[in-house]
């Protein structure tokens, strides 16, 4: 699901109204304005998706974190059995759900970036960067993007984000030659099989992890 | 020499910002730049640029109890003590 982010004072205000008083408490420590309106606005659409994918009141639903941070849902402070992800760039939010599984979701917008090499010395593994070499200009910018959030989901998927070391796993193959959906296992977690998908357009690169039920 | 801290408050404040704007004054150690709004990208850039100025190669392991501002000087200061 899609948030629009942009500045509305009208729609700031009734998600603020939805917020309990941890997150407020957590708004009250942004120090910028758009920081602010993100967090108010994602937070927000989330709660009404969780609502009625549970079927519980907004009075009910919190949030804990996992060890990495990674939030989960509770109602009546017991874990609730769903799964989500947020992500957001720009003015524009990504909301991921299911009812099952470790979920992890990632946007960008494509914006030129002059660290772009720094980066991926940073995250991407001896095939990234080749590939990223064979390309200049506009479309090394439009891989950069895609190839980043695809790991950046798998890494929120598991839960650890960038405390995995993420140039010890690479793109699959068939996505980095540009399919949009294939299956992966990290090498640190060779158990767990997860579905990867490029939801990616032409101004914003996005994609989705789902761990797999194998069962 | 410039302390650890003004080195890192330095930094900040030459690559870092939010929305197209640098982080306000002063920059609060006791907190993770995420905290703040900086996005997951421009942090491992930062965390790049950190690397190249001091020297050290900072890695998910090495920075595994890095949260905040305070954790990465103190995580510095041991890197090169």
């Amino acid at each position: 699901m899609e948030v629009d982010l942009s500045h509305s004072p009208a729609r700031e205000s009734v998600a603020y109204a939805r917020l309990d008083e941890r997150e407020r408490a957590r708004l009250r420590r942004f120090v910028l304005e758009g920081p602010r309106r993100r967090f108010t606005l994602c937070r927000a659409a989330l709660r009404a998706i969780l609502c009625d994918q549970l079927g519980c009141e907004n009075e009910r639903l919190a949030f804990g974190a996992s060890e990495y941070g990674k939030p989960f849902a509770l109602v009546g402070g017991a874990p609730a059995a769903i799964s989500f992800n947020v992500s957001h760039s720009g003015s524009h939010g990504l909301i991921a759900f299911a009812p099952a599984g470790r979920l992890g979701v990632d946007i960008e917008e494509r914006t030129d970036r002059r660290d772009i090499d720094l980066l991926g010395e940073a995250v991407f593994g001896p095939a990234e960067r080749a590939a990223l070499a064979l390309t200049s200009g506009h479309a090394k910018t439009h891989l950069f993007f895609r190839l980043w959030t695809i790991k950046e989901a798998l890494m929120k998927a598991h839960g650890a984000g960038f405390r995995l070391d993420a140039s010890s796993f690479e793109t699959p193959p068939a996505m980095l030659r540009g399919t949009r959906k294939a299956r992966f296992r990290l090498p640190q977690l060779p158990d767990v099989a997860w579905r990867l998908e490029d939801l990616g357009n032409e101004r914003f690169a996005a994609a989705i992890a789902h761990e797999v039920d194998e069962a | 020499m410039a302390s650890t801290e003004d080195r890192i408050r330095t930094l900040v404040a030459e690559n870092l910002e939010v929305d197209g704007k640098p982080l306000p004054e002063p920059v609060d150690f006791s907190r993770g730049l995420t905290e703040v709004g900086v996005s997951s990208m421009d942090v491992v850039a930062f965390g790049k640029v950190v690397a190249q100025d001091f020297n050290v190669t900072l890695t998910p392991e090495v920075c595994a109890n890095v949260s905040t501002l305070n954790d990465l000087v103190k995580c510095l200061d041991s890197q090169v003590a």
